[in-house]
C-alpha cells in the first residue's frame, strides 16, 4: 500500500486471473514439449486431503530451496505444485513470480499434468509480464511474471518452477506456510556457505526443527497445513496477521534472540537512512519559520506535521533498493512529493532543525500483520515516533507509547493527510511496529486510544406533519479521528460525490429525503472538528398502519457493526474487529402533529460489556419526542471468547435502531 | 459522415510542403488563471483544463499534446500525476517537458527523468509507460505539460487517430489538428465527429483536418448510464479505399461479411451426419431448431469456461477453426463459432436461416455512422419458420430457445436476409419474460423471532444470470453468491441459507431457489409486535431516489417484473392492529406498483407486485421516472402492527 512488500512468499502464487495473451510466437516458443520433471510427476500423485473444505485447489508441494554464497547473495528456487478442484480454483494453476531491477528470473517453467495422465508443458506463449502495480501514484520497477497454464482444468495439476537471484542486500526470507487452500507438502531449505549462520522466528505455528542435510544445509518441513479461509467470516483481521509464518535471516542479519533481531532490522534501516535525514538549509530555515512564536511543543509539532500533510504530495517512484530507502529529505522538500518513507525522512529532518528527535517506525497498514514474536521486515508502511521530552503532559499528544529504553515516543503518521499530531487512525492502534533507533532499536506497540479521540456527536430538531412528512434540521460534529476520516472523504471525492454519498446513504433511512442544505463547515486544522449541517425533509416518513401512525424515533445513521458470522452464533476462532475506539452520540427532538397522542415507545437500553456500551431512551414530553443514545467503543478488536458479548450489544443496538413509536391520534 | 479523397491535396501538398505543426509554447497563465479558485463553468470541480492542443501528423508519425490545467482541489492533485503508455519498439514517448506555477507566479520546472516503466509484455507485444509528476502542486497550481509520441512506419496505416474532446475534466479551450497520410493510390481518409452542437470539424487546406472548441464539460458519471463509449464527445479519423454514403459502406462491408459467414456455415458432410442424429426426419421446423440449439448449446463454450492455450492445442494438434464443422468436431468453440455452428446446422437441416451481427449492448451502442464493423462484435441468429421470423442467442451460454441476453436485446446491428444485407434492430425484452417471484412463509414468535422458508422462482435474465454463475463455480459457492445476494434484501436480523437449487442445468425452465431463514424480524413494543410491511423490499436499494438531475438516458438493461407473497403466521392471541394500506403507484406506461395485505386469523398474507416495462428512459422522462421510485422507497418502508390481548412490559 504505501511501501515495498517485502519478498512475502507467496507472490509465487499470485492470482492472475483474466490475462488476456497475445498471440505473436516465435518459432522458438514451439520447441518440442518436454515432460514434467520428476519432482512435478511425485507432487502429481500426493492425494488430496480427505476434508479440504471449501477449498477450491489444494497445493500439493510447495519447496524453496535459498543457496547463499560467500558473499551473501542469495539464489532462490521455487517448486510449487497445484492441484484444481473446482472451475473457481483455476486461478490458483496461475503461477507467478515477482522480481525487481536488482533481482534476476533465471527461469520460469510450468507443466500442466490433466486428470487423465495427460501432460502439457507451458511456452513462451502463456507468459505474461506485468509492472506489479498499476495505481497512478505507485511507480515502481516491480515486475510480475504470470502464467496462463495450458490445460489448467479442475482436476489437473499445475507444477512450477522458478529460480531468481535476490537482490543483494537481501538476507531474509519470509516463507508464508498457511493459505487460503490446504498444503500437503511444503519445505524451506537454506543452504549456507561454509561458516555460515542463520536466525529463525514462528509466527502463529510452533516452532519446528530443522533438519540437518549436509554442512549449513538446513531444511524445515510441513506437512497436512490447513486452510485459512477468511473469505465468508466478517471483521477478521486480514489473511496475514493470522495466517502461519516464519522467517529465517542469514548472514549479518542473522542474531539471536527477538529483541536482538529487532534491534538488527532497526540498525540495517538507520544505516540505509543515513544522512538521508539531514537538513538542508532551506528546511532549516522552514522548519525555525514554521514554530516561530509558537507557544508550547504541541503547536510546534502541529505546524510542522501539518506542513509536511499539506505541502508533500504522496507519489512513489521505487527502483529496487528505493523500496526500503528513502529519497534526501532535501531533494523531498524541494520536489513536493513521496512515498511514506520519504514523509518521515523530510518530519524526521525538520523536527531535527528544531531539535526535536524523531526515528523511522516501520509498520504495517493493517494491525496484526506485524507480530512481535517473529522479527522481520514484514511491514508495507513508514511512519514516525517522537521522542517526548521527559514530562511533556500535553493532553492532545494521545498517541504516546514508552520505550524499553523509558523514551516516550509520540506515533504520528505523516502519510495520513487528516489525522492530526496526537492521534493515530484506528488500523493502527494495538498494531506493533519496528523503531529504528540504533542500538536502542525494539519492537513497540502502538496505543489503543481512549474513547475521547473520535467520534460524532449529531443533533436533531424535527416537525412531524401528520401525512407522515418529517422535516428539519441536523447537525454533525465529527471529532478527533472521525473528523480525520471525513476529511479524507472530502478530500477523496468531488463535491457532487460527497453530496450524493451522503444522500445515498441516508436513503435506506429516509427514502425520498430532500435535502435543502448540506453544508460541511471545516477549518485548515486538522485538530479541530468538522461540522456538517444539513436541512431535510423526508415525505411519508412516519407511515399509517391502520389507525396508527409509526414513526422511527432514531431517524437516520446506525451504529450497528454487520458481522454475520458472528450474530448467527458461529463458532468463532478469530478476533473481532470492532472499529475504533471512540463516541457517538445522537439526541432528537421531533414535534408530534396536532391530535397524536403517544401510545407506545420502545424500552429504553442500556448494555455494557466492557468494551463497549450503548444506552438508548425515549422520553414524550407534551407534543415533543425526545430521543437520546450513546456508543461508546473503548477497544479495537476483541478476542474470540467475547463473542457473545458482542452478540448482545449487537443484537440490541439493532432491536433499537429499528423500533418505533406508536401514535394514535387523540 | 463524410469523406474524400485526399489524393489532389496531397499531391499540392507534394509541391508547397506540408504546414508543420508549431510545438506548443509554455506561456504565461494570465491573472485570472492564478487567481482563480473555483470555475463557474464547472461547479465543484477538482481541475479544469484550460487549454488543450493536440497535433496528429501522420506524414511525420508523431502526436504533440499541450496541457494546461488548473488545480482547484486537493483530489485535483491527481492530475499532476500523468502515465504515457506507448507500445516499446513501434512508438516511443519523446520532449517531455513541464512545469508547476503557483498561484503567485513561481514556477518549478520539472526536471526529474520521466519513469519508464512496464505495462504488459507477451511475446512481441511490450507496451510501456512514461510517467512522470510534476513537482510542488498545491491546490491553486497551474500545471503546464507537453510531449511528443512517435510511431514507427509499421503502425500508421492502421492507426488513424482518434481525439478524445470529452476529458475527465472540464475544458476551458481546445485546438486540434490532423494531418493525415499523404496517400498511396487514391486511399482516402474518413472522419467521425461526434461533437456538441455548434462544433465543428475544419478542414482549413493541405489535407488537414482542425477543430477549435470551448467550454466541453467533463466526462459523465451517473448511475444506470449506457456504456459511456457510446457519448462521448470524440472525433473518429480512418483511413478508406473509397467513398462512400453510410448505406453504401455498411451494404458493401455486410455484403463481404455475408460471404465470409456462408462460406464458413456451408453444409458438409460431417455437419449433415450430425444434424441426422439430431432431427428426426417427422419433426417440425421448430422441433428441428430447439434440437439443433439444444446440441450447439450443450457443447463447450470457452467463453464460460476457459479457451486453450496456443501450446495447449499445438500439443493437442487441435486445428483452428475454419469452419463450423471444425467447432462440431472439436466440442469447442466460442461465442461466435458456436453460433455460426448453429447456423450451420440450421441450414443443413433445410431451414431458413440467416445470420445476424450486432453490438454488445454492456460496452457500445452502434452507430451506423462510424464506418467500423467491429462495432459488431455479437452473433446471432435468425430463424424463418412457418412465416415468422425468431431471433436466437446460441453463443450465450444457457440462453433459452427464443430469448436473448439483455446485452443483445434492443440493439442495432446487421443481418442477412431473403433480399440481402441490411441494418437492423433487435426485439426489447418482455417483462413477462423477466419474472421473478418470491413465496415466503413465515412463523413468528412473541418476541419477533421468525422461522420460515422461501421459494424464488426465477425466469428469464435473472436465471440465465445465475447459471451462468454456476458455469464457473461450484455448488457450495454458487449458494454462498447468492445467499450473499439475498440477504442483502432481507430485514436486518434475519439469516438466509439456501437449501438447493432446482433446474440450474435446466435453461428453458425456471430457475428455482429454496431457502431457509430465521433470525428476529420483529420489534417487541409492550403488547405490540412491529414487522416489516415488504419483507423482501425493507432493505431494498431504489435506484434514482436521492439523484435530483440527470444529464445522461437511463439504461436499466432488461424490463422485469417482480412478484412477492409473503405470509406471516403469528402467534395465539395477536391480532393485526395495523397494516400498509393497499397501494397502486403507477408510472402510466412505464411502471406500476401494486400492494396488497389480507389479514385473517393468526396470519397476514402480503401481495407486493412491481411491473417495470421499461428499460431505457431519455433524461426528460427523468422526474416522472423518479417520482415512481420515491413513492416506491416510502412504500417499501411501511411496517405492521401486531398487538396482543395480553399486556406487555413496554411503555
Amino acid at each position: 500500500m504505501f511501501m515495498r512488500i517485502p519478498r512475502f512468499r507467496r507472490t509465487g502464487l499470485f492470482s492472475c486471473i483474466g490475462a488476456c495473451l497475445a498471440v505473436w510466437a516465435g518459432n522458438s516458443a514451439w520447441a518440442k514439449n518436454q515432460p514434467a520433471p520428476d519432482w512435478a510427476q511425485e507432487a502429481a500423485k500426493a492425494a488430496t486431503p480427505a476434508d479440504p473444505g471449501d477449498a477450491a485447489a489444494v497445493l500439493l508441494y510447495d519447496e524453496y530451496v535459498i543457496t547463499v554464497d560467500d558473499q551473501n547473495h542469495a539464489v532462490e528456487r521455487e517448486r510449487w505444485a497445484t492441484r484444481i478442484l473446482k472451475p473457481q480454483g483455476r486461478e490458483w494453476g496461475h503461477c507467478a513470480v515477482d522480481y525487481d531491477i536488482d533481482e534476476k528470473l533465471d527461469y520460469f517453467h510450468a507443466w500442466t499434468i490433466t486428470a487423465n495422465g495427460q501432460q502439457f508443458q507451458a511456452k513462451d506463449t502463456d507468459f505474461e509480464d506485468k509492472g506489479a502495480y498499476d495505481a497512478p501514484e505507485l511507480q515502481m520497477t516491480d515486475r510480475i511474471r504470470a502464467l496462463n497454464p495450458p490445460a489448467g482444468d479442475p482436476g489437473a495439476v499445475v507444477a512450477c518452477e522458478t529460480q531468481k537471484r535476490l537482490a543483494p542486500y537481501m538476507d531474509e526470507e519470509d516463507w508464508q506456510i498457511q493459505y487460503p487452500i490446504p498444503v500437503v507438502d511444503e519445505a524451506l531449505e537454506l543452504d549456507l556457505p561454509p561458516g555460515g549462520h542463520f536466525a529463525q522466528s514462528w509466527s502463529h505455528y510452533p516452532p519446528v526443527k530443522e533438519v540437518e542435510g549436509g554442512a549449513n544445509q538446513m531444511r524445515w518441513e510441513i506437512k497436512g497445513m490447513s486452510a485459512l479461509d477468511l473469505e465468508n467470516l466478517h471483521a477478521t483481521p486480514p489473511l496475514e496477521a493470522l495466517a502461519a509464518r516464519m522467517s529465517v535471516f542469514w548472514g549479518d542479519a542473522a542474531v539471536n534472540g527477538v529483541d536482538n533481531q529487532w534491534r538488527a532490522i532497526g540498525v540495517w534501516q538507520d544505516q540505509l537512512e543515513a544522512h538521508r535525514t539531514d537538513p538542508t538549509p532551506e528546511i532549516t530555515a522552514r522548519a525555525q519559520a514554521l514554530v516561530a512564536g509558537a507557544p508550547d511543543l504541541y503547536t510546534k509539532l502541529s505546524r510542522i506535521t501539518d506542513y509536511i500533510q499539506k505541502n508533500v504530495r504522496y507519489f512513489i517512484v521505487e527502483k529496487g533498493i528505493g523500496g526500503w530507502q528513502a529519497h534526501y529529505a532535501g531533494d523531498i522538500f524541494r520536489n513536493g512529493y513521496g512515498d511514506c518513507k520519504d514523509k518521515t525522512t523530510l518530519l524526521i529532518a525538520m523536527l531535527q532543525s528544531i531539535g526535536v528527535r524523531a526515528y523511522y517506525l516501520h509498520v504495517d497498514s493493517e494491525r496484526g500483520v506485524i507480530d512481535p514474536d517473529e522479527p522481520s521486515l514484514t511491514g508495507n508502511h513508514m511512519i514516525t515516533a517522537i521522542e517526548l521530552p521527559e514530562g511533556e503532559s500535553d493532553a492532545r499528544l494521545m498517541a504516546r507509547v514508552k520505550a524499553a529504553d523509558g523514551k516516550t515516543l509520540l506515533i504520528f503518521d505523516p502519510t495520513d493527510e487528516e489525522t492530526p499530531v496526537g492521534l493515530i487512525r484506528g488500523e493502527l492502534q494495538g498494531a506493533y511496529g519496528n523503531l529504528a533507533d540504533g542500538a536502542d532499536s525494539q519492537v513497540i506497540q502502538m496505543p489503543v486510544l481512549p474513547p475521547d479521540s473520535g467520534g460524532l456527536s449529531r443533533t436533531g430538531s424535527f416537525v412531524l406533519a401528520a401525512d407522515g412528512t418529517l422535516s428539519g434540521d441536523v447537525t454533525d460534529v465529527f471529532s478527533g479521528v472521525d473528523a480525520a476520516g471525513e476529511r479524507g472523504l472530502l478530500k477523496e471525492n468531488t463535491q457532487k460525490d460527497v453530496r450524493e454519498g451522503i444522500e445515498v446513504g441516508m436513503s435506506s433511512d429516509l427514502p425520498g429525503a430532500t435535502f435543502k442544505g448540506l453544508e460541511f463547515e471545516q477549518t485548515e486544522k486538522l485538530d479541530q472538528p468538522i461540522r456538517l449541517e444539513m436541512q431535510l425533509s423526508a415525505a411519508s416518513y412516519a407511515h399509517s398502519a391502520g389507525p396508527l401512525l409509526l414513526l422511527r424515533p432514531r431517524v437516520m445513521g446506525s451504529d450497528a457493526r454487520a458481522v454475520p458470522d458472528v450474530m448467527e452464533s458461529k463458532a468463532r476462532h478469530f478476533p473481532i474487529e470492532i472499529g475504533h475506539p471512540g463516541c457517538w452520540r445522537d439526541s432528537f427532538d421531533i414535534t408530534l402533529p396536532a391530535g397524536y397522542a403517544v401510545d407506545g415507545t420502545p424500552d429504553p437500553v442500556n448494555v455494557d460489556v466492557g468494551f463497549a456500551r450503548y444506552h438508548s431512551t425515549v422520553t414524550a414530553k407534551g407534543n415533543t419526542l425526545h430521543y437520546e443514545r450513546e456508543y461508546v467503543v473503548k477497544d479495537v478488536e476483541i478476542p474470540p471468547s467475547k463473542a457473545a458479548d458482542f452478540r448482545m450489544l449487537e443484537g440490541s443496538i439493532l432491536e433499537d435502531e429499528k423500533g418505533a413509536v406508536v401514535l394514535k391520534k387523540d | 459522415m463524410r469523406i474524400r479523397g485526399i489524393l489532389r491535396g496531397a499531391a499540392l501538398i507534394g509541391i508547397c510542403g506540408v504546414a508543420l505543426p508549431v510545438r506548443p509554447q509554455f506561456q504565461p497563465p494570465s491573472p485570472d488563471e492564478l487567481k482563480m479558485t473555483a470555475d463557474p463553468k464547472a461547479p465543484g470541480a477538482d481541475a479544469v483544463i484550460l487549454e488543450y492542443r493536440e497535433a496528429d501528423n501522420d506524414r511525420l508519425l508523431t502526436e504533440d499534446i499541450y496541457t494546461r490545467l488548473k488545480v482547484l482541489t486537493d483530489k485535483g492533485k491527481e492530475a499532476a500525476t500523468v502515465e504515457l503508455p506507448y507500445w516499446k519498439g513501434a512508438s516511443s514517448v519523446d520532449d517531455i517537458r513541464g512545469r508547476t506555477i503557483h498561484p503567485d507566479g513561481t514556477i518549478v520546472p520539472l526536471t526529474g527523468k520521466p519513469e519508464d516503466l512496464l505495462s504488459e509484455k507477451v511475446n512481441k507485444l511490450n507496451i510501456k509507460r512514461k510517467v512522470f509528476t510534476l513537482p510542488a502542486v498545491d491546490v491553486g497550481s497551474v500545471l503546464e505539460y507537453s510531449y511528443q509520441l512517435r510511431f514507427n512506419d509499421m503502425l500508421f496505416v492502421s492507426r488513424g487517430e482518434e481525439w478524445r474532446v470529452q476529458q475527465p475534466y472540464f475544458v476551458h479551450k481546445a485546438h486540434y489538428e490532423y494531418a493525415p497520410y499523404a496517400p498511396y493510390g487514391g486511399i482516402g481518409v474518413a472522419w467521425w465527429p461526434h461533437l456538441p452542437s455548434g462544433a465543428a470539424l475544419n478542414s482549413p487546406g493541405g489535407g488537414v483536418f482542425t477543430l477549435d472548441i470551448a467550454d466541453v464539460p467533463a466526462a459523465p458519471d451517473e448511475e444506470w448510464m449506457p456504456p459511456l463509449n457510446s457519448f462521448l464527445y470524440r472525433v473518429r479519423f480512418y483511413y478508406s479505399l473509397k467513398a462512400e454514403t453510410t448505406a453504401q459502406y455498411w451494404m458493401d462491408e455486410g455484403k463481404k461479411w455475408s460471404d465470409i459467414v456462408d462460406k464458413f456455415v456451408a453444409p458438409s458432410g460431417a455437419l449433415r451426419d450430425a444434424v441426422n442424429r439430431i432431427v428426426a426426419p417427422g419433426d417440425s421446423e421448430l422441433d428441428k431448431a430447439q434440437k439443433l440449439y439444444t446440441a450447439v448449446e450443450a457443447l463447450d463454450n470457452t467463453d464460460y469456461s476457459r479457451a486453450k492455450t496456443e501450446s495447449e492445442r499445438r500439443a493437442l494438434h487441435i486445428k483452428d477453426i475454419k469452419h463450423a464443422e471444425d467447432t462440431w468436431k472439436q466440442k469447442s468453440g466460442n461465442s461466435f463459432e458456436i453460433a455460426y455452428l448453429y447456423l450451420a446446422m440450421l441450414r443443413t437441416a433445410g431451414l431458413k436461416a440467416y445470420a445476424l451481427q450486432v453490438v454488445d449492448r454492456m460496452y457500445e451502442v452502434f452507430d451506423p455512422s462510424y464506418f467500423n464493423w467491429d462495432q459488431l462484435n455479437v452473433a446471432l441468429v435468425v430463424l424463418s419458420s412457418g412465416g415468422k421470423e425468431t431471433i436466437l442467442d446460441p453463443g450465450e451460454k444457457l440462453c433459452p430457445f427464443g430469448q436473448l441476453s439483455w446485452r443483445h436485446a434492443e440493439v442495432r446491428g446487421i443481418r442477412q436476409g431473403p433480399d440481402g444485407v441490411s441494418l437492423t434492430t433487435t426485439p426489447p425484452e418482455n417483462f413477462a419474460d423477466n419474472m421473478t417471484t418470491y413465496n415466503a412463509n413465515l412463523t413468528l414468535d412473541a418476541k419477533g423471532a421468525m422461522t420460515g422458508s422461501f421459494t424464488i422462482v426465477m425466469n428469464g435474465q435473472e436465471a440465465l444470470y445465475w447459471r451462468q454463475v454456476a458455469l464457473v463455480n461450484d455448488a457450495d459457492e454458487l449458494e454462498t453468491e447468492y445467499e450473499k445476494q439475498l440477504q442483502a434484501t432481507v430485514p436486518e436480523g434475519v439469516d438466509v441459507h439456501v437449501d438447493h437449487f432446482v433446474g440450474m442445468d435446466q435453461p428453458d425452465g425456471s430457475l428455482i431457489a429454496i431457502v431457509n431463514a430465521n433470525g428476529m424480524v420483529g420489534t417487541a413494543m409492550g403488547k405490540r409486535l412491529l414487522l416489516p410491511g415488504y419483507f423482501f423490499e425493507t432493505r431494498g436499494d431504489v435506484p434514482f431516489v436521492n439523484e435530483q438531475r440527470r444529464l445522461e438516458p437511463v439504461d436499466m438493461h432488461f424490463a422485469s417484473r417482480i412478484n412477492e407473497n409473503v405470509t406471516y403466521h403469528f402467534p395465539a392471541g395477536y391480532t393485526v392492529e395495523g397494516a400498509p394500506a393497499d397501494a397502486r403507484v403507477s408510472w402510466p406506461g412505464h411502471a406500476i406498483l401494486v400492494t396488497k395485505s389480507t389479514a385473517a386469523q393468526e396470519q397476514i398474507a402480503i401481495a407486493y407486485s412491481m411491473v417495470r416495462a421499461f428499460d431505457l428512459a431519455e433524461p426528460g422522462e427523468y422526474q416522472d421516472l423518479r417520482g415512481f421510485y420515491q413513492q416506491v422507497a416510502t412504500t417499501n418502508q411501511q411496517q405492521i402492527v401486531l398487538s396482543s390481548a395480553e399486556t406487555g412490559k413496554g411503555s
